[in-house]
């Protein structure tokens, strides 16, 4: 067991585990932050998707003792109120089928929104295609991150986001 | 322990779940607000007073705020939005104003298994009832307060209309009067044309936790003390463990205790490991080495059951054709799938007091309940279950192994709360598979096109659902016809998949509809349509689940309309479709697909017409066909479970692709036929037609029959 500090939503948190545990688990079973979900262990499937240092990382292949102080961000980080755009649009078009795989989603959909605000299909489906919704709830997922980047454009926006 | 809420009604607070433990009608609602994973055994419980409480599923504090129990299991098809809106539509409530609280296992709220597209259409009468009942106790409170008739009151938006006198009282202004009168026997329904909140678009009621990330799932559960516990079982299927090397897992870092499970009736042998996080027990289970006695299912492959079912099939051949037909032959396969739930399969529970307190993903409560009673030798009253969220069903949550893993384990650890998690690995290896099925069809067309004769010697592994009979589509429109059913030898455990039997037969026939007309020389829908016509019209006596003929050719017409059937297409791309009576919906689906010159499949759109009866919420309806349509060419496409040495080959996502959004098709429409029937099933109906649809139009493309699945498997290049 090692204790690690480490900076996640913004806040400072230690934990003490063993030093390979990957970030993902940390989140769940020792920090309560059980948005970030375990979905194949293997990288594979995006329901573990995080954001460390503001790029998109899969947290089950993110052991605790490479993290350092990057900052982490979670699904329950993405934005202080639950109103990030891509978050208003998924309700708006109610885009969960089942949910599960949706943190992941949305995590790897905002950091695609804040590299290009205005993404064409095919750059969706590029940056989409490492996570899977078994749901396949994939038409109105797409739906979602364009109407997203209308109400991120339209001055909706996560003003008071941590990225 | 959280102090108790009197009086307060949940409306106020979202987060918090109900626990009913007292009800009756007419009388209080007992009950205390947990948070979500708090234990009842822990809770006190205490009369909220005042509280309106016609029965089991209602209740109406004084401030007008409305919880409405939601009966069955969420797992993304909606139910836990759309049995509510049920109640909430003959009560007459406003819908801002209604809590939705998912209810726990209790025989009191009837059908809570959530399989077989059946949750609104067992319900769907007993919860308007369950509305209707408590509106009518409220507009008599009304009428009685105001010395008016009742046949002179009306409500709208959880308010009691007196038009005349133009009085008006909201429902929380009612409750106290309405807690004294008794509930009528026989509470007049709506007539459905005047209904306003079902048939809209209502968003999911827990969308804000999933965008959020706040914990909803059976894995999200969390319990003071609670350790973490993996369960292995032997990978050949039946085998069981002799030894293992528990005193070197126990030395691990993290891990508290590993022992053998044997010889509990409905738990099948393995080898627990319990830890303090998950991670650890994860990496234990990783050190983790079994001598396992394999059992006679190790000389079981995919290989060896292909060989069995061509010679099952010709153990049945056909009866000659009539003289004169011509023969049209074709063998279709298609392989096991996984249901492969994006949240692996888990359970947590506590044993304490005598009492087995579980939080459970399961799609049939019941059942886990069942098997957690039989294995442990405990009443029912002794094990409580609450339904959380699940991450996917698909009919994999029906079975509930985990329910009975995670319950022994706690057993053993008395008094510590534990959460049972499935490996992925133990997910894929671990599964009750969609069964393999071979189609070895014949048929004969006469002169002028018609089908004059159809036998199919059908194979599939023996138990599970997905048998096949002549009492279908296409059989029941050609006199004479006939399927001849065999099975390969148990061993491999076969389950409910989404839309059971017809995700794979309905696939094989269609397909060889569509080969028919094409033998036939006969435009596909035309040749279809007259199939169709020749079904005998519905015998009443069927309840309203026969194919019904007419319903068919609506959604047919329709489907292709939409899509622009007939109209030309060059080489390399194509319209296809096909048509299924599943659940007793029916559907249509038309895909446009494209191939590349190098074989790149490419599905362009999907248009689906469904007649589903009444449509409770529209939005997940539409989400529910959509889904269900692509998820079905997903698995048509990429998937299979191969069986080797008794086991499954695939172990993880990596082995076992699944579509994704670059696979997914742009354009999706779903129509659907306005109606006032009963509502259908529609968690499965969207499924079995899609990949027919898409494997025609790979044909109408290039010429080429997809006859085995997963498509990608062959090899569709054209010049």
């Amino acid at each position: 067991m090692s204790k690690y500090t480490l900076s996640v939503n913004g806040q400072s948190k230690t934990v003490d585990v063993a030093p390979d545990t990957p970030m993902l688990w940390v989140l769940r079973d020792s920090l309560g932050l059980v948005g970030t979900k375990y979905g194949c262990g293997i990288g594979e499937c995006g329901a573990c998707t995080i954001h460390v240092d503001g790029s998109p990382r899969r947290a089950c292949q993110t052991p605790v003792s490479e993290v350092g102080r990057a900052a982490i961000t979670t699904i329950e980080g993405l934005s202080p109120d639950g109103k990030h755009p891509l978050q208003r649009a998924w309700v708006e078009l109610d885009v969960p089928q089942c949910g599960y795989c949706q943190s992941g989603q949305l995590m790897t959909a905002a950091s695609l929104l804040k590299q290009d605000p205005r993404p064409s299909d095919a750059e969706i489906d590029k940056t989409m295609a490492g996570n899977l919704c078994r749901c396949a709830s994939y038409t109105r997922m797409r739906a979602g991150i364009k109407r997203a980047a209308e109400l991120a454009a339209s001055g909706i926006s996560d003003k008071g986001g941590r990225e | 322990m959280k102090p108790l809420r009197k009086s307060s009604p949940p409306a106020v607070d979202r987060r918090e779940f109900i626990k009913v433990s007292a009800l009756a009608g007419g009388g209080l609602l007992f009950g205390a607000y947990l948070r979500f994973g708090e234990s009842v055994a822990y809770a006190e419980s205490a009369p909220i007073a005042e509280t309106f409480a016609p029965n089991v599923f209602i209740s109406i504090a004084p401030n007008g705020a409305v919880s409405i129990i939601a009966p069955n299991s969420e797992m993304g098809q909606g139910i836990k939005t759309g049995l509510p809106m049920i109640v909430a539509e003959e009560l007459d409530v406003a819908w801002e104003d209604v809590t939705i609280v998912q209810g726990d296992l209790n025989s009191a709220y009837g059908r809570q298994a959530s399989v077989g597209s059946g949750s609104t259409v067992g319900n769907y009468t007993p919860l308007r009832r369950a509305g209707a009942t408590a509106r009518a106790m409220l507009v008599a409170a009304a009428a009685q307060t105001w010395g008016v008739p009742e046949s002179e009151c009306t409500t709208e938006r959880s308010a009691v209309i007196h038009a005349a006198s133009k009085r008006r009282a909201r429902y929380g202004d009612l409750v106290a009067k309405a807690a004294t009168l008794t509930p009528p026997e026989n509470a007049p329904l709506k007539d459905p044309k005047d209904f306003k909140l079902l048939g809209t678009r209502v968003p999911g009621v827990d969308n804000q936790k999933v965008v959020t990330g706040a914990p909803l799932f059976g894995i999200d559960v969390k319990l003071p003390g609670m350790l973490f516990a993996t369960y292995t079982k032997c990978p050949v299927f039946g085998g069981k463990p002799k030894s293992a090397n528990l005193d070197e897992v126990k030395s691990r870092l993290g891990v508290r205790d590993a022992f053998i499970l044997d010889g509990i009736e409905t738990l099948t042998p393995g080898v627990a490991i319990v830890a303090d996080t998950t991670w650890n027990a994860f990496s234990a289970t990783d050190a983790l080495k079994v001598q396992w006695d394999e059992g006679p299912v190790a000389a079981q492959s995919s290989a060896e059951m292909a060989r069995q079912a061509d010679q099952l099939a010709k153990a049945t051949p056909p009866a000659p054709l009539p003289a004169g037909a011509k023969a049209v032959e074709a063998a279709y396969h298609y392989p096991f799938l996984a249901h492969a739930t994006l949240e692996p399969q888990n359970c947590t529970a506590v044993f304490k007091n005598g009492v087995m307190e579980m939080w459970t993903p399961t799609q049939i409560p019941a059942s886990g309940q069942g098997l957690v009673t039989r294995g442990l030798g405990l009443a029912p009253k002794d094990v409580i279950v609450h339904i959380t969220r699940l991450g996917g069903g698909f009919g994999r949550r029906g079975s509930n192994e985990f329910s009975i893993e995670a319950a022994a384990i706690a057993k053993r650890l008395e008094g510590t709360p534990v959460k049972l998690m499935w490996k992925r690995e133990h997910d894929f290896g671990h599964d009750n598979y969609r069964s393999n099925g071979w189609h070895y069809f014949t048929a004969g067309l006469d002169g002028g096109g018609k089908v004059v004769a159809l036998h199919d010697a059908f194979v599939k592994m023996q138990g599970g659902p997905g048998d096949m009979s002549a009492g279908g589509f296409p059989f029941i429109a050609i006199p004479g016809s006939q399927v001849q059913s065999s099975k390969l030898p148990p061993g491999i455990p076969t389950g409910f998949w989404r839309a059971p039997g017809d995700n794979g037969n309905v696939w094989a026939t269609q397909c060889f509809v569509d080969e028919l007309a094409h033998a036939a020389g006969r435009d596909p829908v035309a040749f279809t349509l007259d199939l169709i016509s020749a079904v005998p019209a519905p015998n009443p006596a069927a309840g309203g689940r026969g194919f019904d003929p007419a319903k068919m050719t609506t959604v047919l017409k329709l489907a292709t309309e939409k899509a622009g059937w007939g109209s030309p297409r060059p080489r390399g791309e194509g319209l296809g479709f096909a048509i299924t009576h599943t659940n007793n919906a029916y559907v249509a689906i038309v895909a446009d697909v494209s191939v590349t010159r190098d074989g790149q499949l490419t599905v362009k759109k999907l248009t689906a017409a469904v007649d589903a009866g009444t449509i409770i919420n529209l939005s997940a309806a539409e989400a529910q066909v959509q889904g269900a349509m692509i998820d079905g060419i997903g698995a048509a496409w990429f998937q299979k479970v191969t069986i080797e040495h008794g086991a499954a080959a695939q172990t993880n996502f990596d082995e076992y692709p699944m579509l994704r959004m670059n696979h997914a098709p742009k354009l999706v429409e779903v129509h659907f036929i306005k109606s006032v029937a009963p509502p259908t099933g529609l968690g499965e109906p969207g499924l079995p037609a899609a990949a027919p649809a898409v494997c025609n139009a790979i044909f109408a493309a290039t010429g080429k029959r997809v006859r085995t699945l997963p498509i990608v498997d062959m090899d569709l290049k054209w010049a």
